[in-house]
Order: structure tokens, then C-alpha cells, then sequence
């Protein structure tokens, strides 16, 4: 059933197109190119943050001059100027957030445009009427299409968050990360940092000096979010950056379920994006953190497209805490993207789920760590690198277990596929096993699909682009299974797409 | 022989009772089968007689040879004269099969304070057992197990009983994986070694392995406790009704 | 943040630069901080008595009738024998590989022979290295060459008392069709530094058999690049580790894969009791041309102690899409229901483990070609255990 649904999805998608491509023509209001202190302090003015914030970003800002762009990562670009960036993008008709009716309908369209409805009318209406009444299962689940609430950020702000209210009756809180510092300084004061600090590296610590906006969460203590939470990333002005931050606090005995999409029009030039997501469970939490990276990847000469270097990291901090971040990166020019879990709390949990697609020219190095501290934590790792054109996929991992970490458990298993012979697929794992009772089983195969399947899937009447897409979708079953419902078929579109014109 | 009294055992990690006052007495001699449905505490049952971690005896006591058993390590159980044959008999890569007979069978000696085999007297002694149980010098030759076929394994189990000369077998679910022809070389092994001063328990789900093994007392295991005893007939009984009537009983 | 390194007193005192822990491939050893004392070049030679004595403890000493000696570096042509293949005392220093301990051996003046063998040699030889010495360093750089069509079986054994530093590289060419079992038994003194780089060119269809028992030295570091020269060539490479108190143990090895149909196998099984530490660093570099390429890796180590500490970085470089490659590797300590089965059987606990530590390096010990020598490996690991 879902490979028939691949194949006729592939059958419908048009060659060569990047769809997300198209860029909206709407007026913005750009800080000045190039970083000092003084940019770190009109951005912080433009939020009208509280002075310990702008002090945090200037310490930020202050540690980054110091350090140097790491090297170690098998990505190879030319050297970025920093001063030619526009560090501060936002529409002018949306300089703060408003309620949905005020937005700029040149917004709503852009979004309604990328399939992200913005309005909730519309978003209800493919499952019920307002007002009307949802229908539960037994446990007092919705049936059926679930809803999900969306922050939708363009370029350097937060556009609108749908369902605030719906959220707040039960007491959990989604909002921009600019309105969180107003709202709720005392909770973003508390953990802003606790995870990946200023200092962490090289892109984190720019993104703490000059991040202009990003999603924030709360999930107070002994609730089960009622609704998947999402954000959806607009790269459109040019010259510009995107840093994003994004904060996530799952209290004891929560669960939260959060979803991430980005795309970017195209453009000839490299943009940058440094994100920061710090994830944060106490006893008994749970968060999935699900994304699909689908920024623009360059034309097939390598021309243009995103330089995504992200720190994301999540601290099970809790006793039975659990982080599951599953990753589908098929876009951006580069892709340094490490999602990890310090699986602190005793018998805690870190998963890594990863589908990392390369095409043309596109260079990937991403993996994840999982750094054992509490006793009977357990991690589990499926990386699933498809490398195709003339691309370079790495996987690059570490899992450590610390002294104190007795009967740490890992699995890892790292596959890789090459489509063609002009590409590489790189494994690069590191495992540090600090204690006896820690149990590592670390696995990895490199193959390429088998001209055995394709005449097969071929003698069946598929074409070999649909043979492709069909055998890639097996390969990377055990991720897709990861997925919210509602990004499993666009994925597996998703993949379709990243991989047209690789064979042949 | 072996006197099990009110024997209560949950898993360590899980706050689960598995048997609830499980009581049993073997008499040199005699053969008893325990029957009973998927979860019922059969292979709970032979892992604590042998003494498998990760099972709390919580009340009861466990006597052989009216000395506690349960105090003891697997291997001193072993050499008082205990053998269980696994269910899923474990591989254990790179050590050969004959080395480790020969490793066990030693160890059992010495801890009985008899004079380790010689070379030469164990190759002839383990060559003629195996020959009865249809295993060739190849399969000897392997690591433990490794790379065996479900049959493979049974009779490598029942050998490796024949060799060590326990006075106590379980057999643990011995059937299960067996075509026709396998249940008869091992049944027959067994029967081989069937003796007044022997005993052994036959844990099992089906009744056919009882056509071959014909046991003197048939139990019914249900919800961790024996809930019916009788003859051979019993196990003939329970192949026509199930074990549907025992469920209840239990529950 | 790239400020320079402050020379150590063993860099002043031999004149060179060591490999520090900013390099990648120095991130889980500290060549610098563990040669804290002055190591000046040795110029002495050992005693006699202590030499004879030393060798009668390679493992091989009776084993052997071919012996090629080294004392404290300096190839010692009384003591060596030799009867049969061609040999030479030059040395060979054909290879520029970019690589520190390379360099430091160059720097240090190396002595050594190249073997070379032309027909199909079946006896053993031995290249016997005893070193006895006190905060002295030592460079030695060995060649073996295996002519077309030629076979030939080789051990290198280290043994030594005294606090040392041996640094030997050895260059091992199998050409065309050739075959080469070699054999590595390093059992160091017991404060002493062992480093080793070996470079393997191999030809078309040649066969290398390559493995190493490491059981010595506080501090062991052993390199490794295996180069195809020629297609359908297979490499193994494996190794075994056996140690305990503070030892330290790193083997970083590398095989490139440059030319189609070659097959590469490495098996490392790392035995690590008390605070013993274990690495092992593979990299397999398939080239956009290696077509058809097989290439497998595995490392295990078994953690005793729960003092001991293993790391790991199996690493896959690969530019050619019609190749098998992978690799695996596992850490923990004993298997618990290998345990119980085995007790189950009436085996005691010590000796069920001392069964499975030995089945476990086995595994190694049972590619050795030569039997008489995989007894040898089996009685050290023996003798090992009961100390354990």
C-alpha cells in the first residue's frame, strides 16, 4: 500500500524542480550588513529584550570573535564573510506578531503556497467544523487526522502561532521565543543555554549573539500536550542569515510531540543558517522532535543554496527521561547537523532516527551523540545516508558512556547507499565505553542498490526512476516508521524528489 | 530426591510473580512430566532449579538430597549432579564443543573429588555417545552450538546429558523444534539413560513427546502453581480437552 | 586558538616533534604527556647475559631456526642466523607517508635489514628485538620483501626490560601472486613505549596474513597503511590485546583501496582488565575506482574491570558505488548467559571466564597459519589468564 502510494507519487512529480523555490515579494526591514557588537544590540533592541538578555548576547558575541570556524566536518565551501551578511530580516508589515486577521495576506499566501495553513478554519476544515465536536477514542484520543499547531517564522521573525489558546487551556505554552522573553522571561532566563551554552561552539555561539527569533515551549508538569506543535522555517530575503533558536522544556511527566519544516527560495548565492534547538526533559518527560530539512539545496552545478549548520542537543535531565529526535535532511547546499541527547537521568532514553539524502552537489555531514551519565540509559541510533550525483554523505556519531554510566546500553546502525559513481558515503563513528556493564553494538554496511532489485522492480513495470525511489523507501523503512503520520507521505515524496536525475 | 515446597518466584526486574507455591517431590527413578499452557512458569521453573539470574525466589525452598539448592551456584548444582537441557541451548562462538565437555566434565569431577578424565579415555568416552546420538566427529569439532540446526542443538543438549551422567534432567520444551525423526533419536537418547537411580523431569506442551518419554507422573502447571496430578492418562487427556479447564482453575 | 605546543623534555632531548592529542588521530592517546621524562638516543650496548637471557624468552626461541637479532636498535649480526633466503643489512627508506612516528623514526637514525624472499619459503623466520635501557629511545626500520610468485612466513618479536621508547617501522612489499604470513608478538617491558608504523603494498593476487598480540608496554601505538597496488589482492589484519594495570593500547590502522577486486578483512579483539585502555582506530578508504570492493572490519573488546575503558573509530571513506563494505564493533564485558550455560554444565566461574576470554582472542589466534606459533599464542594468552 505505501509503495503503491510512492510510486504514484513519484509518477506525479515534475523533473528538475525545486518547488519551494518561488520567492514572495513582500517589503522588509533589514539591519544593516555586517556583525559588531552593535548589530547584537539593534537586534536586541528590535525584540525589546530585558538588559540581562542583551548582556547574554554580548558575552555571546564576545566568545565568538575569539573562536574559529571548525574544519573538522568532510564539507568543503569558501570561506564565509560574515560581515556580508544581513543579520536581521523581518517583513515590514509584520514587525511584531499579531492575530491572524492582521497578518499580511502576501504572508498567508506564502505559507498556503508551501501547504502550511495558516488560518485555523482552514486547517480544521479538512477534519471538522469549529465548534463542532471532535471525535475520541477510548483513551480520549482525537480519531482521525490529527490537528497540529504551527509557529510559523519568516526570515528573522515569528509570523503567527496558531492554537495558542486551545495550548494554554491545558496549560502548555507555544509561542515565538521573542514573545516567551516577554512573557515569560523567568522560564527562558532558567534554561536558555542550560544545554548547548554560548560558548558550545563555533555556530551556536553566533547564533546566541545575534538569534532573531525561533519557537518556544513549555509543557508544564503531568500533561500530555494535546496536539502535535510545529514550526515552519521561511528563508526569503536576500543577503541574509536565519538564526533561529528554539527552546523546548518538557516538565515531569509530559509528552510533546513537535515537528519542523524549512524550505528557502532559490537563489544564487549561499545563505546561512545557524540554528539552535536545546531540548529539555525532566523525570518521566518524553519529547519527539521530528524535522524535515528541505532548504534549498543548489541548482546541480552547486550553485546557490543553504549552508545549514545546526547545533541542536536535548537533556534528558529527568530519571526515565526520553528524546527522540528523527531527522529527514534532503535540502541545503551543506548540512553540519549533530542532534544529540546527555542521557543524564537514570534509565533514560536518546534516539536517533535519520534519513540524510544527497544529490548534485550537496555535501552532508550529520550524525548525533549520545552521551551516557545516568545508569541504564539507553540509546539507539538508525542512520540511514543515501548519496547520489556528485555529493559527499557522511555520518559522523559519537556514543560514550561515562564511568558512572553502569548498564548503558547502544545500538547503532549506520547504512549507506550510493546511487551512482561519482558520489561518497562516509562513516565516521567514535565510541568511548568508560564501563564494563556498558553494552555497545555499533553496525554498519555501505552498499549500493542491486542491479538484481532494479531489474526486478523493472521487469514490474516501474521505470527506473520509480525503481529507484521504491528501493531507496525500503532502505529507509525503519526511519520513515519514526515519523508523525503526517510527514510520512510527503516524505516519501520528499525522497522521490531528492533523488531525480540520479540515475540514468 | 528434589523437594520443592511453596515455591514463589518473580523476575528481578519486574514486579511480577511468575510461580505462586509450586510444589513438587522426585523420587530416584521416577520420570514426571510438566505440562501446561504458553506462560504458565515451565521454563521459569527450570531456570530457577538451575539457578539463571534475574529470578527472586520470594517464599519456598528448593531441597536436593535434602540439602538447599538454591544457595548454591549454578556450576555446584551441576556437579551435585543437576543437568538442564535448554530450550533455546546457548552458542557460544569460538569455544569447541569437545574442549568444553571436557572442561565440564573435569570441573564435576574434581568438585565430586574424582580423578579428572585422561585424554584419551574422554575421547573414547564422548566418540561412543555420540555415535548413539547420531553426532559426527565434525559437529564436535564446532564452537558450542554455533551454527547448529534446531535438531542439531536438542541432540548436542542430550550429549552433552549422556556425557556429564547427571542423576537429575530437565528437560526443558526438548520437543519443540524436533521433526519425527529427531524426537526419536532424542527421545531414544533419553530413554537410554532412563535408571532406578536417575530421575528426571520432562517439561513440555505436547503430548507426543510423552509417547516416547513415557513419564510416570503427569502434572498440570497452570498460573504458577501444579494444579492437577495423575498418571501417563493424564497427558492423553490433556491432548483431547486442552488446557482450557486449568486456566480457570487458575486465574 | 592554534597556539604552539611547548616542547616537552623528549622532544628537546631527541630533537623532534611528538604527535599531540589536537590531531585527530592522537584524540585517545598522549604520546607527549606519557614521555614526561628526558628519552635520550641510546648509544650503550645491553650485557650479554641480559641479551641471551632476554632472548630465550621470545616464545619462538625454540621454534625457530632462521633469527634475525636486534639489540637496543642496532642490528646484531653474531647473534642473528640465517640460512636460505637472500637478506641484506641496508636500509630502506622508500616511503614518504606523512606521518609523525615516520618522521620521528627517520629523525632518530634508524638501523634494520631487508628480507628478501624469492622462492616459497615455509620455515619461519624470526626478527628478534630485545632492548634493554634506561630512558633511551631507539628507532629501527625493517623491509620485507616478498618477491612474485613467492611465499614467506615472518615474526617479529619485541621483548626488552627498562624504561625505553622503540620506535620501529617496517615496509612490507608481497608482489605479484606472493603470500605473507606475518606474525607480531610485542611483549615490551613493562614501562615501556612501543610505537610502530607498518606500510603493506601489496601486488596483484597477493595474499597478506597479517596479525598482532599485543601484550607488553605501558604505552603501545601501532600504525598501519595497507595500499593495493594490484586488483584481486587480500589483505587481513587483526590483532589481539591482552592487558591490564595501566596499559594503554592504540592501534590506527588504514586501508586504501585504490585499484578494483580487492578484499580487506581486520578482526581486533581487545581484552582490557583492571585500568587498562584499548583503541582501535580503522579507516577503509575505497577509491572512485576500487570497484568491487570488499572490505570488512570488526573490533571487539571485552571490558574485565569496570575501570577499563575502550574507544573506538571504525571509519568508512568510500567514492565507489559497487563495493560491500562494513564494519562492526561491540564492548562490554562477559556474555552473562554464555556464563550460565557454561556453569549450568558445572564449570566454576573462574574457569568458565578464563573459556571465554580465551574463545574470544581466539578467534584471532586461529588465523595463524603456523601451528606450532598458534600454540605459542595460545600458551601467552594461558599464562596471561592465570595472572588475571
Amino acid at each position: 500500500m505505501a509503495d503503491q502510494d510512492t510510486i504514484d507519487l513519484v509518477k506525479t512529480i515534475e523533473v528538475d524542480k525545486y518547488k519551494y523555490g518561488f520567492e514572495t515579494d513582500i517589503e522588509s526591514e533589514l539591519a544593516p550588513k555586517g556583525l559588531d557588537e552593535s548589530t547584537v544590540r539593534y537586534i536586541s533592541a528590535k525584540k525589546n529584550e530585558p538588559a540581562w538578555m542583551l548582556e547574554w548576547r554580548l558575552e555571546a558575541f564576545r566568545v565568538w570573535k575569539e573562536m574559529i570556524e571548525p574544519t573538522w566536518a568532510k564539507v568543503h565551501y569558501p570561506k564565509i564573510d560574515f560581515q556580508d551578511i544581513h543579520y536581521y530580516a523581518a517583513p515590514k508589515s509584520q514587525a511584531a506578531p499579531k492575530s491572524l486577521d492582521e497578518i499580511d495576506p502576501k504572508l498567508l499566501e506564502t505559507y498556503a503556497k508551501l501547504g502550511i495553513p495558516l488560518k485555523e478554519q482552514e486547517i480544521l476544515a479538512g477534519v471538522r467544523k469549529q465548534g463542532e465536536k471532535s471525535q475520541l477514542d477510548e483513551d480520549g484520543n482525537e480519531i482521525g487526522q490529527s490537528r497540529v499547531a504551527v509557529d510559523a517564522v519568516f526570515d528573522s521573525v515569528s509570523v503567527v502561532t496558531t492554537f495558542k489558546d486551545e495550548l494554554a487551556k491545558a496549560g502548555v505554552i507555544f509561542c515565538s521565543i521573542s514573545e516567551a522573553l516577554q512573557k515569560h522571561p523567568e522560564l527562558v532566563k532558567q534554561y536558555l543555554g542550560s544545554v548547548v551554552p554560548q560558548g558550545d561552539n563555533f555556530y551556536a555561539a553566533l547564533n546566541a549573539a545575534v538569534f532573531s527569533d525561533g519557537s518556544f515551549v513549555y509543557v508544564p508538569p503531568g500533561v500530555r500536550c494535546p496536539m502535535e506543535l510545529s514550526t515552519y522555517f521561511r528563508m526569503n530575503a536576500k543577503n541574509t542569515g536565519q538564526f533561529e533558536r528554539t527552546l523546548i522544556i518538557a516538565e515531569k511527566g509530559t509528552y510533546v510531540s513537535y515537528l519542523e519544516g524549512c524550505t528557502a527560495p532559490m537563489r544564487e548565492e549561499n545563505q546561512l543558517h545557524a540554528a539552535v534547538v536545546e531540548l529539555i526533559a525532566l523525570d518521566d518527560a518524553e519529547i519527539k522532535y521530528s524535522t524535515v530539512q528541505n532548504w534549498f539545496p543548489g541548482d546541480a552545478e552547486g550553485k546557490g543554496g543553504i549552508y545549514n549548520f545546526v547545533t541542536k542537543r536535548g537533556d534528558c535531565r529527568g530519571d526515565r527521561a526520553k528524546i527522540s529526535w528523527t531527522q529527514v535532511e534532503t535540502g541545503s547546499a551543506i548540512t553540519w547537523k549533530y542532534p544529540s541527547v546527555i542521557l543524564r537521568g537514570e534509565s533514560s532514553r536518546g534516539e536517533f532516527y535519520s534519513i540524510a539524502i544527497s544529490n548534485g552537489r550537496q555535501q552532508v555531514d550529520s550524525g548525533t551523540k549520545m552521551i551516557h551519565l545516568g545508569k541504564n540509559s539507553s540509546s539507539r541510533i538508525i542512520s540511514k545516508g543515501i548519496a547520489a550525483g556528485r555529493s559527499d554523505n557522511t555520518y559522523r556519531g559519537l556514543v560514550s558512556a561515562h564511568r558512572k554510566a553502569t548498564n548503558a546500553r547502544n545500538f547503532t546502525q549506520c547504512d549507506s547507499l550510493l546511487i551512482g559513481d561519482k558520489c561518497g558515503a562516509h562513516t565516521v563513528p567514535y565510541i568511548e565505553s568508560k564501563t564494563s556493564t556498558a553494552q555497545f553494538e555499533h553496525e554498519a554496511t555501505t552498499s549500493k542498490i542491486s542491479d538484481d532489485q532494479m531489474f526486478y522492480c523493472m521487469s514490474r513495470g516501474l521505470s527506473q526512476e520509480e525503481a529507484v525511489a521504491l528501493i531507496v523507501n525500503g532502505f529507509v523503512r525503519d526511519v520513515l516508521q519514526q515519523l508523525p503520520m503526517e510527514f510520512m507521505a510527503e516524505t516519501q515524496k520528499l525522497i522521490g524528489i531528492s533523488l531525480e536525475g540520479s540515475v540514468g | 530426591m528434589l523437594k520443592i515446597e511453596n515455591l514463589h518466584v518473580k523476575l528481578e526486574d519486574e514486579n511480577r510473580e511468575i510461580l505462586k507455591g509450586l510444589s513438587l517431590t522426585v523420587k530416584p527413578g521416577e520420570v514426571h512430566a510438566i505440562m501446561g499452557p504458553n506462560g504458565s512458569g515451565k521454563s521459569t521453573l527450570s531456570y530457577v532449579l538451575a539457578g539463571r539470574e534475574g529470578y527472586e525466589v520470594t517464599e519456598g525452598s528448593v531441597t536436593y538430597n535434602g540439602e538447599d539448592m538454591l544457595a548454591l551456584e549454578p556450576h555446584q548444582r551441576a556437579a551435585k549432579g543437576l543437568f538442564l537441557a535448554f530450550q533455546y541451548p546457548i552458542e557460544i562462538p569460538g569455544v569447541q564443543t569437545m574442549q568444553f565437555l571436557k572442561v565440564a566434565i573435569n570441573a564435576q569431577r574434581k568438585a565430586r573429588g574424582e580423578k579428572e578424565l585422561s585424554i584419551p579415555e574422554f575421547m573414547r568416552f564422548v566418540k561412543e555417545r555420540a555415535a548413539k546420538l547420531n553426532i559426527s566427529q565434525d559437529m564436535l569439532k564446532r564452537p558450542v552450538n554455533v551454527g547448529f540446526s534446531g535438531g542439531e542443538k536438542k541432540r548436542a543438549e542430550i550429549l552433552q546429558m549422556a556425557v556429564l551422567e547427571p542423576s537429575l534432567c530437565v528437560l526443558d520444551e526438548t520437543d519443540s523444534g524436533l521433526d519425527i525423526d529427531a524426537l526419536k533419536v532424542v527421545s531414544d537418547g533419553v530413554n537410554a539413560l532412563r535408571s532406578p537411580e536417575r530421575a528426571m523431569i520432562v517439561i513440555t506442551h505436547y503430548q507426543r513427546l510423552l509417547e516416547h518419554i513415557v513419564p510416570d507422573f503427569v502434572h498440570v502447571l497452570s498460573g504458577g502453581r501444579i494444579v492437577k496430578s495423575g498418571g501417563k492418562e493424564l497427558a492423553l487427556e490433556l491432548e483431547a480437552n486442552g488446557y482450557a479447564d486449568y486456566a480457570e482453575k487458575a486465574a | 586558538m592554534t597556539t604552539a605546543l611547548a616542547k616537552t623534555s623528549a622532544e628537546e632531548a631527541l630533537g623532534i616533534s611528538l604527535p599531540h592529542r589536537r590531531m585527530e588521530e592522537w584524540r585517545w592517546t598522549d604520546l607527549r604527556a606519557r614521555l614526561a621524562k628526558p628519552y635520550a638516543p641510546i648509544e650503550s650496548a645491553a650485557k650479554a647475559s641480559d641479551i641471551d637471557r632476554l632472548l630465550s624468552t621470545s616464545p619462538f626461541a625454540k621454534l625457530v631456526r632462521h633469527r634475525v637479532v636486534f639489540v637496543n636498535g642496532k642490528f646484531d649480526a653474531g647473534r642473528s642466523k640465517l640460512v636460505g633466503p637472500d637478506f641484506s643489512a641496508t636500509v630502506a627508506s622508500r616511503h614518504t607517508v606523512e606521518d609523525p612516528l615516520i618522521a620521528m623514526n627517520t629523525s632518530l637514525k634508524p638501523d634494520g635489514v631487508t628480507l628478501r624472499f624469492a622462492g616459497q619459503t615455509a620455515e619461519l623466520v624470526e626478527i628478534v628485538h630485545v632492548a634493554v635501557a634506561t630512558v633511551q629511545a631507539m628507532a629501527i626500520r625493517n623491509r620485507i620483501e616478498v618477491a612474485d610468485g613467492a611465499s614467506a612466513s615472518v615474526i617479529e618479536t619485541f621483548v626488552g626490560e627498562g624504561d625505553y621508547v622503540v620506535n620501529a617501522v617496517t615496509e612490507i612489499s608481497v608482489g605479484k601472486g606472493a603470500k605473507l604470513d606475518r606474525l607480531k608478538i610485542e611483549r615490551e617491558a613493562a614501562v615501556a613505549t612501543h610505537l610502530s608504523h607498518v606500510i603493506y603494498d601489496l601486488g596483484e593476487n597477493a595474499k597478506l596474513n597479517d596479525i598482532t598480540l599485543t601484550n607488553g608496554s605501558t604505552l603501545n601505538r601501532q600504525n598501519g597503511t595497507c595500499n593495493f597496488h594490484g586488483q584481486y589482492a587480500e589483505a587481513k589484519i587483526s590483532g589481539a590485546y591482552l592487558l591490564k594495570g595501566k596499559q594503554h593500547a592504540d592501534t590506527a590502522l588504514v586501508i586504501n583501496h585504490a585499484v578494483p577486486h580487492c578484499v580487506s578483512r581486520e578482526l581486533f579483539k581487545i581484552v582490557l582488565d583492571e585500568n587498562a585502555r584499548g583503541i582501535f582506530q580503522g579507516k577503509v578508504v575505497v577509491a572512485r575506482d576500487a570497484q568491487k570492493t570488499d572490505g570488512k572490519q570488526s573490533s571487539h573488546a571485552l571490558l574485565l574491570s569496570e575501570y577499563a575503558e575502550f574507544d573506538a573509530k571504525p571509519e568508512l571513506e568510500i567514492y565507489a558505488d559497487d563495493v560491500v563494505c562494513g564494519h562492526g564493533a561491540t564492548a562490554g564485558d562477559i556474555n552473562h548467559d554464555h556464563m550460565f550455560y557454561l556453569k549450568s554444565r558445572g564449570i566454576p566461574e573462574a574457569e568458565a571466564k578464563s573459556l571465554l576470554i580465551a574463545a574470544f582472542v581466539g578467534e584471532v589466534f586461529d588465523l595463524v597459519a603456523d601451528e606450532a606459533a598458534q600454540a605459542a599464542l595460545v600458551e601467552i594468552a594461558a599464562e596471561w589468564l592465570v595472572k588475571t
